[in-house]
């Protein structure tokens, strides 16, 4: 811990010019925190080897691997690799972050990292897909693995604006069109595809995902055997498997949460919303911070008081703070704060230092991860990614703050 | 207490690991033999972390019997559709 901090310090000294810091912690032993080592982490680890290959404004974490999307639209994937799912035209993991050649020649505008398989969507419009094909999730009508993107064909003559990959399901968002504009495929067991009334076990090739007419939808979400989309009036609407004792739901139902919605992050069993108020809701989730046992857990009573029944307020602290963004794990979950230093805070399981707060305990309410600061002077502007039992940070310096410094 | 049910036709054979896998949410698989199911175990364990899941499945499926090869899955994913 020590070590690290003196590294920290060490590299943002020699490199003062540099305007953004990449973090990782939690488990790795697939090679998905880009540290080189393939072992967990329980505090947040700097991560000087990905600061190098220039500037990211996105990542997505999956399972064990991690895509990470250049301002330019380049890709950059590593940790698990088994199935193909890194696209680096073969099946084995990456401790470093690689190129993905096969997209070299496409400007990226979006990916999307789920259990053991990857989405790519380009600015004009074309999806590929790589990694675990066998529940139909890549959705090229079969169920083989790829271990290339290759282009979803389906789509060639559609424009897809977003792509979202679950456990082992995927979604599509077209842009533009109100009606037929979400798609699912891959494993349908849960409802999560929500191409039909009826149950669907799984379908290789892409379906239109019912109940969303005349509702625009300007973001999907997939994640476990969940998937949610949020309209443009900031609505949210979740198919697939129910949330605490909910049953599960074979097509999209709207959630009355009263609330006017900017984001939505699904966990395995439980999901994040926030409001363009800048408060956190959390739907299910009954043991999110008290799943390895009441001896580890910390606290297990709720944060606060119930809004409507399932649906719990988080608190980010004592004050009127206000959250400017959500992620969500399989089992843990992470708020940006936007306070000042645009704090990262983190709760749920712990057991693999996912939370990044030097230790193995569960948290039921959310606790302020400590990152290493450049000076006081500089204002960082931060974002967290999730992943199934790791996380990440993207912190960014504004170079308002360094031009006041100069003045 | 489990983290989940989870039915065998769900969970997929790793040749590798000579066992049916189910993801866990620590990014590692839930594992369980033939021979653990075959002797009416229904745990299956993540090497990595403290969770488990409760198997369902029927017990008859994996019993040997002499006459007749009962062995329901080979090297292969048992839940594509």
């Amino acid at each position: 811990m020590e070590t690290a901090m003196e590294r920290t310090q060490q590299a943002l000294q020699e490199d003062d010019e540099e305007q953004q810091e990449i973090w990782s912690w939690g488990a790795g032993t697939d090679g998905q925190l880009a540290t080189g080592r393939l072992q967990d982490e329980h505090s947040p680890q700097l991560l000087c080897s990905l600061s190098a290959l220039g500037p990211i404004n996105f990542l997505s974490c999956g399972g064990a691997h991690v895509i990470a999307l250049s301002p330019g639209g380049r890709v950059l994937t590593w940790g698990r690799g088994t199935s193909g799912q890194l696209g680096h035209g073969e099946m084995v993991n990456s401790l470093q972050p690689k190129a993905v050649k096969a997209l070299e020649s496409f400007t990226i505008t979006h990916v999307s990292a789920g259990w053991n398989h990857s989405g790519f969507v380009s600015g004009s419009g074309a999806i590929y897909t790589c990694g675990d094909g066998s529940f139909g999730q890549l959705g090229h009508g079969e169920f083989k693995s790829l271990c290339s993107p290759v282009e979803v064909s389906f789509f060639s003559s559609k424009h897809v604006e977003q792509v979202a990959c679950g456990m082992r399901h995927s979604l599509v968002l077209l842009r533009g069109n109100k009606d037929n504009q979400v798609y699912g495929f891959g494993f349908g067991k849960r409802g999560q595809l929500g191409i039909s009334t009826e149950k669907v076990k799984s379908t290789s090739l892409p379906q239109i995902t019912m109940g969303l007419t005349n509702v625009r939808i300007v973001n999907i979400s997939a994640n476990g055997d969940h998937s949610a989309a949020l309209s443009a009036d900031g609505s949210l609407y979740t198919w697939g498997r129910g949330f605490g004792c909910a049953s599960d739901a074979c097509i999209p139902h709207h959630v009355d949460v009263a609330l006017s919605l900017k984001e939505v992050a699904l966990g395995w069993n439980h999901a994040l919303l926030l409001t363009s108020e800048g408060e956190v809701f959390m739907l299910g989730g009954h043991r999110h911070g008290a799943l390895s046992g009441p001896q580890k857990t910390s606290l297990t009573a709720d944060a606060s008081g119930k809004l409507k029944e399932g649906i719990v307020r988080i608190s980010a602290d004592h004050s009127e703070t206000k959250v400017v963004q959500i992620a969500a794990g399989a089992e843990h979950s992470a708020l940006v704060t936007d306070n000042g230093s645009s704090s990262v805070m983190t709760w749920g399981w712990g057991e693999h230092g996912q939370l990044g707060l030097g230790d193995t305990n569960d948290q039921a309410i959310p606790q302020v991860v400590s990152l290493a600061h450049i000076s006081a002077e500089k204002h960082p502007i931060s974002r967290v990614y999730c992943g199934s039992g790791f996380s990440f940070v993207l912190r960014t310096y504004d170079s308002d703050s360094q031009m006041r410094e100069g003045t | 207490m489990s983290y989940d049910d989870v039915e065998i036709e769900d969970m997929e054979w790793n040749e590798e690991l000579q066992a049916f896998t189910y993801p866990c949410p620590c990014g590692d698989l839930f594992q369980i033999t033939k021979e653990d199911l075959r002797i009416g175990e229904e745990i299956a364990r993540c090497p990595s972390c403290s969770l488990y899941i409760t198997v369902i499945y029927n017990m008859e499926d994996f019993q040997d019997t002499s006459n007749r090869k009962t062995e329901p899955a080979k090297p292969q994913p048992v839940a594509v559709a």
